[in-house]
Order: C-alpha cells, then sequence, then structure tokens
C-alpha cells in the first residue's frame, strides 16, 4: 500500500515538499470546516427545520447541558465498563483459543465452519437471544461484547501463528529452546502484528454490537440513552451520542497503536 | 520455495490436498455435528430449559411451521430485497465516488475525513434521526444498510484506483484517449480486484444493516421477526431467523469469492 502510493507520487511531477506535507490535513480541516459552517447556517436559520438536522453550536450546548445534569457521565460510565469486563475477557481468550487452533490442525478444522458462520454472521442478530438468555441487565451486554470481539481474535490469532515463519522457529529450536520458549520466543512475537490486528477489527465490532445491546433493552448506558432520547423527537441529543461513541472507538483504537508501538517496537513504531 | 521444487512435488502435494481436504470436510461436518447433537441431547435430558434454550427439533419444527404459514418466505423477501438495494446502491455509489477521489487529490482529502467518520462511527446510533428523516420501514433499512456498505467499496475503490500502474494510463493519453478512455480502458479493470474485495467486505456489511435496521425501524423482515420472537420468548422462531441469517451471510461471502477470483483470471501472474 505504501509503496504503490510511493510509486504513484514519484511518478507526479515534483512538487514543493512543504506544502505537499501539508496540504492533505490542510484540505481536510478545510474540507470538515466548510461542512460544519453550512450546517450551522441550515440549521439554525431553520431553512431545514432544526430538530431534523439540529446545527454544530446546538449540538455543543445540548452536549453541554447533558454533561451538566450527570446523565452522560452515569451512562458512559456503565457502558464503559461493560465494554472492558467484555474485552479484556475477549482478548485473553481469543489469543489462547487462537493459539491452541494454530498448534492443532485437526482441531482447526473441527471449528471451521462454526467460525465462519459466527464470523461472517451479523453479529447483531444474535442481541434477541443472549438477552433471552443472560437477561436485560449488564450480563447480556458483556456477553455481546465478548462474543463480537472474540471471533476475529481468534481467528487472527490462529492465521497470524500459522504465518510465522519456520526460520524463526528453527532458529529458536536450534538454540536448545523447548515447546514453552519457541511459543514465547518465537511465534508469540512473530503474531503479534496479526492478533493486533484482530483486536482492532474486535474493537469496531463490539462497539456496534454493545450499543445496539444497549438499544435493544437496558436499564443504563448510551444506548439506552439514544432510545431515550429518540422519542424527544429532537437530532442534537442523538448527535451528541453518536459523536460520545466515535470518539469513544477512536480513543481505543489509537491507545492500542500506541501500546502495540510500545509493546513491539522492534517493528518501527507503524 | 523454487520453482523446480513446486513442480517436481505437484503431484504428490496434490494428493495429500486431497486428502488434507476430506480430512478438513469430514471434521468440519463432525463439528457441525457435535454441536448440534450436544444441544439437542442437553434439551432432551433437561439440562436446558427448551422455552430459553430451544433445540435443533424445535427450530425444525418451528421451520416448517413458518415455512407452510408463507411468514417466513414473506420475510426473506423483505430482508432480501433491502439486502440488494442497499448493496448495490453502495456498490455504484461507492466506486463513483472511489474513482472520483482516486483521480483528484482535492476531493480525495476533502472527502477523507467524512469517510473515516463513517467509517468509525457506531452509524446504527443515528437511527433515530434517519427516521425522523425516512420514516419507518423500508427505507431506511435501506439507507442504514447503505450508509454502512459505501465506505468499505469508497476506501477499497481508491485503494484500486491508486494500485494503477501511472505508465498505463499515459499510454492511452499518448494514444489520445480522454478521461473516458482512461476510466473505462485502465482504471476500472485495474481496479477490479480491490473493488471486488471492498464489495466482499460490504456484503457482510450490508447485511449487518439490514437487521439493524430492521430490529430497529421496521416492522418486517428476518431482523424484525428475531426480536419479535424473543420479546415473545419464542426462542425457536428466533433461531429460526437467526440460521437462515448466517445461512445468507455465508452463501453471499461464497458466491463473491467465487466471482471475485474469477474476475482475477485474465490478469497475468
Amino acid at each position: 500500500m505504501t509503496l504503490l502510493r510511493a510509486q504513484v507520487s514519484a511518478a507526479r511531477p515534483r512538487r514543493r515538499a512543504s506544502f505537499a506535507r501539508i496540504e492533505r490535513p490542510l484540505i481536510g480541516v478545510l474540507a470538515v470546516a466548510a461542512f460544519l459552517a453550512a450546517w450551522q447556517i441550515v440549521g439554525s436559520r431553520e431553512i431545514i427545520r432544526s430538530d431534523l438536522i439540529s446545527y454544530p453550536s446546538e449540538i455543543v450546548a445540548t452536549f453541554i447541558e447533558m454533561s451538566r445534569s450527570g446523565e452522560l457521565g452515569a451512562n458512559v460510565t456503565v457502558t464503559l465498563i461493560e465494554f472492558v469486563e467484555g474485552f479484556i475477557p475477549a482478548c485473553l481468550f481469543g489469543v489462547a483459543a487462537g493459539l491452541a487452533l494454530a498448534l492443532s490442525r485437526r482441531l482447526r478444522y473441527l471449528v471451521a465452519p462454526l467460525f465462519a458462520a459466527l464470523y461472517s454472521a451479523p453479529m447483531i442478530a444474535f442481541v434477541p437471544v443472549i438477552v433471552v438468555w443472560f437477561g436485560v441487565g449488564r450480563e447480556s451486554k458483556i456477553t455481546m461484547v465478548f462474543l463480537a470481539a472474540v471471533i476475529p481474535i481468534i481467528i487472527n490469532t490462529a492465521a497470524g501463528v500459522n504465518e510465522v515463519s519456520e526460520a524463526w522457529i528453527r532458529a529458536v529450536r536450534a538454540f536448545g529452546a523447548g515447546r514453552r520458549q519457541i511459543i514465547a520466543k518465537a511465534i508469540l512475537p512473530g503474531a503479534f502484528p496479526a492478533v493486533m490486528a484482530g483486536i482492532r477489527l474486535g474493537i469496531g465490532r463490539s462497539i456496534v454490537s454493545l450499543v445496539a445491546a444497549e438499544m435493544y433493552v437496558s436499564i443504563f448506558g448510551i444506548g439506552r440513552l439514544i432510545q431515550v432520547y429518540s422519542n424527544s423527537g429532537k437530532a442534537a441529543p442523538i448527535f451528541v451520542l453518536v459523536g460520545i461513541i466515535s470518539t469513544f472507538g477512536l480513543v481505543c483504537v489509537n491507545a492500542l497503536r500506541t501500546l502495540e508501538a510500545r509493546l513491539a517496537p522492534w517493528r518501527g513504531g507503524r | 520455495m523454487s520453482d523446480a521444487a513446486a513442480t517436481e512435488g505437484a503431484g504428490k502435494s496434490a494428493r495429500r490436498r486431497t486428502t488434507d481436504r476430506r480430512e478438513r470436510l469430514l471434521l468440519g461436518a463432525l463439528g457441525i455435528i457435535l454441536l448440534f447433537g450436544a444441544w439437542q441431547l442437553a434439551a432432551d435430558w433437561g439440562l436446558l430449559n427448551p422455552t430459553i434454550g430451544s433445540s435443533p427439533t424445535l427450530i425444525a419444527r418451528a421451520f416448517v411451521a413458518q415455512w407452510q404459514s408463507g411468514d417466513l418466505l414473506a420475510d426473506l423477501r423483505v430482508s432480501m430485497g433491502e439486502f440488494a438495494a442497499g448493496f448495490l446502491l453502495a456498490l455504484v455509489v461507492g466506486v463513483a465516488l472511489g474513482i472520483a477521489m482516486g483521480m483528484s487529490r482535492i476531493l480525495e482529502y476533502a472527502v477523507d475525513p467524512f469517510i473515516w467518520f463513517l467509517y468509525s462511527s457506531p452509524l446504527i446510533a443515528l437511527y433515530p434521526v434517519i427516521v425522523v428523516w425516512l420514516g419507518f420501514g423500508t427505507t431506511t433499512v435501506i439507507a442504514v444498510s447503505f450508509l454502512l456498505t459505501v465506505v468499505s467499496v469508497v476506501v477499497n475503490t481508491l485503494a484500486g484506483v491508486r494500485s494503477v500502474e501511472p505508465m498505463l494510463v499515459r499510454a492511452v493519453r499518448a494514444f489520445g484517449g480522454g478521461r473516458r478512455a482512461i476510466i473505462t480502458k485502465v482504471i476500472l479493470p485495474a481496479s477490479v480486484p480491490l473493488i471486488a474485495a471492498g464489495a466482499r467486505i460490504g456484503l457482510g456489511r450490508a447485511l449487518l444493516g439490514v437487521v439493524l435496521g430492521e430490529m430497529f425501524s421496521s416492522n418486517a423482515g428476518l431482523g424484525f421477526r428475531i426480536s419479535y420472537y424473543a420479546g415473545r420468548l419464542r426462542t425457536a422462531d428466533v433461531f429460526v431467523a437467526l440460521l437462515l441469517l448466517i445461512a445468507i451471510g455465508l452463501a453471499t461471502d461464497k458466491v463473491f469469492k467465487h466471482i471475485e477470483a474469477r474476475l482475477q483470471r485474465w490478469r497475468p501472474r
């Protein structure tokens, strides 16, 4: 990908490097600013009814009001805790299960169709069943997070381990490593990027599943707030909540990237 | 592996591959049988409350009942129609936008932040707003499905256009080809593999969009049925719709994988 980009840009006429570097963010920021300005004008002047589309300053005001009243903080906390309680076990179990699948071909064949089914099925369709099984409370949300995250983590870990170069394993073995050391010194570091890719996929899937599960039925949480405000006939609170969820997803993915660079400095901090 | 070794070992490895394939199929089938068998036994022995846990025979019976009453076909028709509409719309718009972005750097940089927002935001949370705009029902479901799908098509098409050999574009131009010739003769054919990959990712997202849309803002279709039956504790009926959705997801993915491979065939390796 980067190679292709480099090729394409090399073919372009060379321009001043300093401008080329800021061109992308500059145009991006300008476009977003233009969009927000147009939205503000169209909404606040009621060119389109503002309860349908709202407008940026109203959204900001709504955000401040909702956080002052405390409803935002309380519900965001509930959702966050549900996410963590489902996601951390999913990472641990997913990596372990992926490792087991990679080491045993038979086991892999045995579960392959089931995993393919779970992977290609829309996770959200499981929400009602999970609610019937685990109740309307937080248990069903935690289960959804776990289920949505664990599958890509398992699949990516297994694929990553399988792609670890034979040469690495042979080299570690040549220095007298046992099975355990082979796993720790060659297989896990080799599979690391794939594991991280799986976790990243899991973040997106599990956030959507969590919000949808809360929207389906719940007592607290961001999804619950969305349902509450969906009856208010106003768009602004919905945009606030969507913004919060998006921000949460972005923070998670960026935190993961930082963690990845910290844990695997040999990969050049990419 | 060197080429010589590869051809030499081809006969042996082909045989090994077929036994491996047989093993894979057998074990895969065994896995499914084990799961459903254990499920059935757990229900029969009373380890599982059949109202909540259902069982394969109960699901089969529910399937037959839904089939005979015509409910199943009606729901299937609604869902598949929305699925096709959302997906095809996203494919057309996504490819057009992706190519336009690939050909104009300014457009690419300008649209990029919006694409990333769409990609990273949980679109389903926007459904109350979309319902207010488009009303309750099919249009909203198609819109949710479209929005979820279009991003992966755009991103992949853009990557496809980026992968075009600039030399080929220059060749067409040298022979007097205009913008249109460049798009139809070079850019589209060259980006087909990546477009197909994006479309395959999009398939899953389109189906997800349909289920999401139907669960929260419709009163027809498989997604709606799942939440409807679950609310009445008709677990077996829920599983009929759920298994059907899984089957649709798997089948469309298989078909598309096939198409993807076929589209690649003309390419020199």
